[in-house]
């Protein structure tokens, strides 16, 4: 630690820190554009041009002749920093004036306006007017950078930090930098877009609206968004992310920093992949054989017809049925009772469904459902002929499994029942009478292995978010909700456990797994993540750190993986 | 049968022509002084009024009363159906009754055949029947409030009870001194002994009378500044609520016919009916004189109802207790002392007009009631800077 | 002690006293039927015959929205969302999408409002659309005597406010009232921001 003085404040700061970081350490913004944590430096945007200066060691202050970059310039005891001085000033007012020269201020149809670092530090640190009289420079919009990226040319300060972005993290250099001058603009070579799978980071690196998601553009203005802290449930890295909604509809994810997690970014498969949550397929409410109107599905069926006007809620009717039906088969055949639990629930909804079983009887078997793998780890940077970096050296890792909690989950079965017994090895001699399957994935999960295996049972209950074979056939079938929808904690496979926020209300009549689960178990009160978190530290010793209840934004490591290195270097 | 008829038939017609002509002309009249109100009421206000509807608006009416004819029938779940539709009708029926014994036209008081302008020439007890029939009218607006079953109309209908029976006695009392010196309850005879000079008219020697018979008369037929019933800014509608289209109407035309009433009765009892000084007595019996004597008395009448809606635009509603205490504090004593200086004019046979003394009732009344008031206050203020000192000193 | 002495300086009101006039009602009453009598006679009603006479409405009256157009005949929103984020009473509705860019006609914009709905039953004519408007294409315009039939007739599209537009602009009774640059003020120079004035007693900011 050394100690720095920022204007008069004095703060420790890390000696591998540079002036920014510093500054940021005493509360003070030095504004930066082509500066990122995670890329290299090349100080190229003057915008946070500071005075830096030495204490001599009889106390002295020498300050430095000019201003140099904050970006750039390392720190070392007593270096004295001033962001406030008239030359300061001036100089970013002058930074702003030249960066904003050719910008055509179309912040009303620009995406970025309201979370651009063009207005927040034209509005904190700029000028108001331009004295540039002479007529604009116009240049085309590109959307053919990528699939998913659309290049607003004239928007553009040239910070290039998407270019290096392509050339450090995702190892791929699609983006470069053309012409010289003011004709400098960012573009991609003929027929080579910027496609890889980190592509849709560029977007959230650009500091102005230059590079906009094609996904996302003009669909909403960004002050409507309320975020969510959340978890990708993409891959058992578990990206933290932001999910921004507005209206109960999600828009977009964007990546949260964390560095046990995984860093700034998050893969393009994570980003869009959330479009599942409003798919018109979902399962919309509670169904059950034996419901009031007689037939299977009558609840849904019924609410289609405009005469029916009964809004009664069908959750509390179903859910006694299932827990009648759960306790006969339980007592004529315990052993005969398998429920399937699902990578994708969290770890409250696992505990809660397994304590509630085994509470039932002992014999009960519990076991974890199809854990999808895809391929093998995709690790960054790729090296000049794609090849995946060497050990060690990654930035980024993409997860051949693709689910966010099996650790989670593996860790409350082995608590209840000893072992972790995998789906697969039971469907060979399926000895089952009655199942409990909770769902939960994005795609369809249930094979015609599984299907046949499961056969006509005694009992079939389905929780679930889209409808599959089982779902069609099962006695009672819980529409439950997605990743958005719930509150909770996921382990990643590091064993990094993070609380997950709802961001969304579950749409229609379907019901978060968490209170479904707390409702079916009769348990008292309403599903509350933290305080379940609480009780599960308490009575799991391999998750005793969530006897925390509050895990932070960055989460908390399980006590056996603490010593494993985190995976993403930042 | 046809014998009874034949022979009837001479004092029959008569009565029935008179009947038919108060239902053809009486609705008609509460149509068109729904038109002159709202007249009136734009011209006190600075407005135009109605003025679309034919020539001046004059066509205003009668699209009124299409339009409420055609209305649907709103019967609300909540009302007790039987009676919700008897009220009404009880309302128009009483209101019509008073009207048998009304002359709306100069009738001598030994007249025999022929057309009149009464339905029941010569009643000798006219003024009491008029009096017991009018009361009665109470009972179509109790009925209508109890029967919406709804707090705001109930509300109305007590108001309106205790009302009627309230201003029921001024309205004896202030009578019973015209009786009194006419000394016949006939109608006819009260307007007979008015035949003599302006002076002979009641108002210019029981001035007092008139004032307690109008301010009651007006209570009576639930006008403004006595129309607390239905006022709206604490009821709603009150009595009638609940009512709409043609049930509405009804009430509406009942309460018309009331002031029609009440304007007959005060030019009759108090401004000398169809006398005018200077004309010819049209008792006579010539053709000309009736017509002339008709028109007298619908002036008068029309000028009476004409001051009735103006009071309206005029004055502002009081308060229920004010009602009430003007009633039974005011009303009613000074009735009872001025029925005693009647008797005291009869028995000790004094000029008549010396009753005119009576008049100074009101102002003796007002000298006392400001006296009182002035004193309380001053008791008030006393007791308040009072409270302000205590206070002053335990806050202390 | 100290208080009474404050109360010195407050000064109390009592009720006036009431005289034998104010006492015996009369005067009151033959004052009031003689003013309702006055006016009954002066003649001087002030209801103007509305359909026939049409009120006087001030330049800058709060009517009914209209889009404007630009010199192309375009809408001339671009589907900032900047109204719909002032707009208090939450009745603007707008639904963004780039503009189309294989038409040539549309070659120098970016994005367009797809549908731009106003619940004119919503509105509270507060004007703030029109004050955040950056490109000046939402104006209230003059109409005021609004009806309809249903509450779905009042929920006026994109294309019935360049209706609107086209309508007043004919009339000529509306002139275009915001003037300020193609981009807002933010686009103009100190130099363009002195060229432009809005036209003496057109504009109602000027």
């Amino acid at each position: 630690m050394v100690k720095v003085k920022v204007n008069d404040i004095e703060v420790d700061a890390d000696p591998k820190d540079n002036c920014i970081l510093a500054a940021r350490k005493a509360g003070v913004e030095i504004p930066h554009y082509c500066w990122h944590e995670s890329l290299s430096v090349v100080a190229s945007c003057r915008m946070c041009l500071v005075e830096v200066g030495e204490t001599k060691p009889d106390g002295t202050v020498a300050m430095g002749p000019k201003l140099v970059p904050g970006c750039q310039t390392p720190i070392k005891e007593g270096t004295v920093i001033r962001t406030d001085s008239a030359k300061v000033k001036t100089s970013q007012q002058m930074t702003l004036e030249l960066l904003l020269l050719n910008h055509p201020l179309d912040c009303s149809i620009c995406d970025q306006a309201g979370e651009c670092y063009l207005q927040d530090y034209t509005y904190k640190f700029g000028k108001a007017q331009s004295r540039l009289d002479e007529p604009k420079i116009q240049r085309m919009d590109k959307y053919h950078i990528g699939e998913q990226i659309a290049l607003f040319t004239d928007r553009c300060v040239m910070c290039t930090r998407c270019v290096r972005f392509t050339r450090e993290i995702s190892g791929t250099s699609e983006l470069q930098v053309v012409a010289r001058g003011s004709h400098e603009e960012i573009d991609v070579f003929p027929d080579e877009p910027c496609n890889n799978k980190l592509a849709g980071n560029v977007v959230d690196l650009c500091p102005v609206g230059a590079l906009c998601s094609k996904d996302f553009l003009y669909k909403k203005r960004v002050w409507w968004l309320k975020h969510a802290e959340s978890v990708c449930t993409g891959c058992s890295t578990g990206c933290s992310i932001h999910v921004d909604q507005a209206e109960n509809k999600v828009y977009r994810l964007r990546p949260r920093e964390n560095a046990q997690a995984q860093g700034h970014f998050m893969c393009d498969e994570g980003r869009f992949g959330f479009k599942y949550i409003h798919d018109e397929r979902r399962l919309s409410s509670p169904r059950y054989s034996g419901a009031v109107t007689g037939s299977k599905g009558s609840y849904s069926n019924a609410r289609g017809k405009p005469e029916d006007l009964s809004f009664a809620d069908p959750w509390p009717e179903a859910l006694k049925q299932a827990r009648k039906r759960i306790a006969d088969e339980i007592k004529s055949d315990a052993n005969g009772f398998v429920a399937v639990f699902s990578p994708f629930m969290t770890v409250e909804e696992a505990y809660l469904l397994a304590s509630f079983l085994k509470g039932l009887d002992r014999r009960v078997r519990l076991v974890l459902g199809p854990v999808p793998v895809v391929g093998n780890d995709d690790r960054y940077p790729k090296g000049s002929k794609g090849e995946p970096p060497a050990a060690g050296k990654e930035k980024f890792t993409i997860r051949a499994e693709k689910c966010p909690n099996r650790v989670g989950v593996e860790a409350v079965l082995r608590s209840f029942q000893g072992e972790v017994s995998r789906l697969e090895s039971l469907l060979r001699q399926p000895d089952a009478r009655a199942w409990y399957f909770v769902g939960g994935y994005p795609q369809g999960w249930v094979t015609d292995a599984i299907a046949s295996a499961v056969g006509k049972p005694s009992l079939l209950i389905v929780q679930d978010i889209f409808p599959s074979p089982l779902s069609d056939r099962a006695d009672f079938v819980f529409a439950s909700a997605s990743f958005a929808e719930r509150d909770g904690t996921y382990v990643n496979h590091a064993g990094l456990a993070q609380a997950t926020h709802a961001a969304i209300r579950p749409p229609a009549e379907t019901r978060a797994d968490g209170r479904l689960l707390m409702e079916l178990a009769e348990r008292t009160g309403l599903f509350n993540a933290m305080a379940l978190r609480k009780e599960i530290g308490n009575a799991i010793p391999e998750l005793s750190v969530l006897a925390a209840g509050d895990l932070g934004e960055q989460g908390v490591r399980l006590a056996r993986y603490a010593q494993q290195p985190a995976t993403a270097a930042t | 049968m046809w014998v009874w008829l034949k022979e009837s038939w001479p004092i029959l017609w008569p009565t029935l022509a008179a009947i038919g002509v108060i239902l053809a002309v009486v609705p008609l009249l509460g149509l068109y002084m729904t038109f002159i109100e709202r007249k009136l009421a734009a011209y006190v206000q600075d407005r135009i009024g109605p003025n679309r509807v034919g020539p001046f608006g004059l066509l205003q009416a009668v699209a009124d009363g299409i339009k409420i004819f055609l209305k649907e029938q709103v019967i609300p779940d909540h009302v007790y159906t039987t009676l919700y539709f008897l009220a009404p009708a009880m309302s128009l029926m009483t209101a019509m009754f008073a009207l048998v014994v009304m002359p709306f036209g100069p009738v001598p008081t030994d007249y025999e055949g022929g057309f009149r302008f009464v339905v029941q020439p010569g009643n000798d007890i006219g003024i009491l029947f008029m009096m017991a029939i009018s009361s009665l009218s109470a009972y179509g607006i109790i009925v209508g409030g109890w029967a919406s079953n709804n707090k705001y109309s109930i509300y109305g209908a007590i108001r309106s009870c205790a009302q009627f029976i309230s201003y029921e006695i001024p309205l004896g009392l202030s009578i019973i001194g015209v009786i009194a010196i006419t000394g016949s309850l006939n109608i006819e005879k009260i307007v007979e002994a008015q035949s003599g000079s302006i002076l002979d008219w009641n108002v210019c020697w029981q001035p007092l009378a008139l004032l307690i018979f109008f301010t009651a008369a007006l209570a009576e037929t639930n006008r403004l500044p006595f129309d607390l019933p239905e006022c709206e800014q604490e009821l709603v509608g009150g009595f009638h609520t609940e009512y709409s289209g043609i049930k509405f109407v009804l009430f509406f035309l009942a309460e018309y016919t009331h002031i029609v009433t009440v304007s007959f009765l005060t030019a009759l009892l108090f401004f000398g009916g169809w006398h005018f000084p200077g004309l010819p007595n049209p008792t006579g019996g010539t053709t000309l004189g009736m017509i002339l004597g008709l028109a007298v008395l619908l002036f008068k009448v029309s000028m009476v109802v004409l001051f009735i809606i103006l009071l309206r635009w005029a004055l502002p509603r009081f308060r229920f207790d004010q009602l009430m205490g003007l009633a039974w504090k005011g009303l009613i004593p000074m009735g009872l002392v001025h029925l005693v200086g009647v008797a005291i004019v009869l028995s000790l046979g004094l000029p008549k007009h010396l009753l005119i003394l009576t008049a100074a009732l009101p102002i003796a009344a007002a000298y006392y009631s400001s006296v009182k008031f002035n004193a309380s206050m001053g008791r008030w203020n006393a007791l308040e800077s009072g409270v302000r000192k205590t206070s002053a000193v335990s806050y202390e | 002690m100290s208080n009474v002495k404050k109360e010195k300086t407050v000064k109390w009101g009592e009720e006036p006293k009431l005289s034998i006039l104010d006492a015996l009602y009369l005067p009151a009453i033959a004052s009031g039927v003689a003013t309702a009598i006055r006016h009954a006679v002066s003649g001087k009603a002030t209801t103007r015959q509305y359909p026939e006479v049409e009120p006087e409405i001030p330049p800058n009256y709060r009517g009914v929205h209209r889009l404007n157009r630009d010199e192309e005949g375009r809408v001339k929103c671009v589907a900032c969302y900047m109204c719909q984020t002032a707009c208090p009473a939450n009745c603007i509705e707008i639904i963004a999408a780039p503009a189309p860019k294989d038409d040539p006609h549309w070659k120098d914009r970016d994005k367009y409002p797809a549908t731009f709905t106003i619940d004119e039953l919503r509105c509270i004519y507060c004007g703030m659309c029109e004050e955040a408007c950056p490109v000046d294409a939402i104006e209230l315009t003059s109409i005021y005597d609004l009806t309809g039939l249903s509450r779905q007739e009042m929920i006026f599209d994109r294309e019935k406010l360049l209706s609107v537009f086209d309508e007043t602009v004919k009339s000529g009774k509306d002139p275009v009232r915001t003037h300020r640059g193609v981009l807002g003020p933010a686009s103009e120079t100190a130099a363009t921001a002195k060229q432009a004035p809005p036209p003496p007693g057109r504009g109602r900011r000027g």
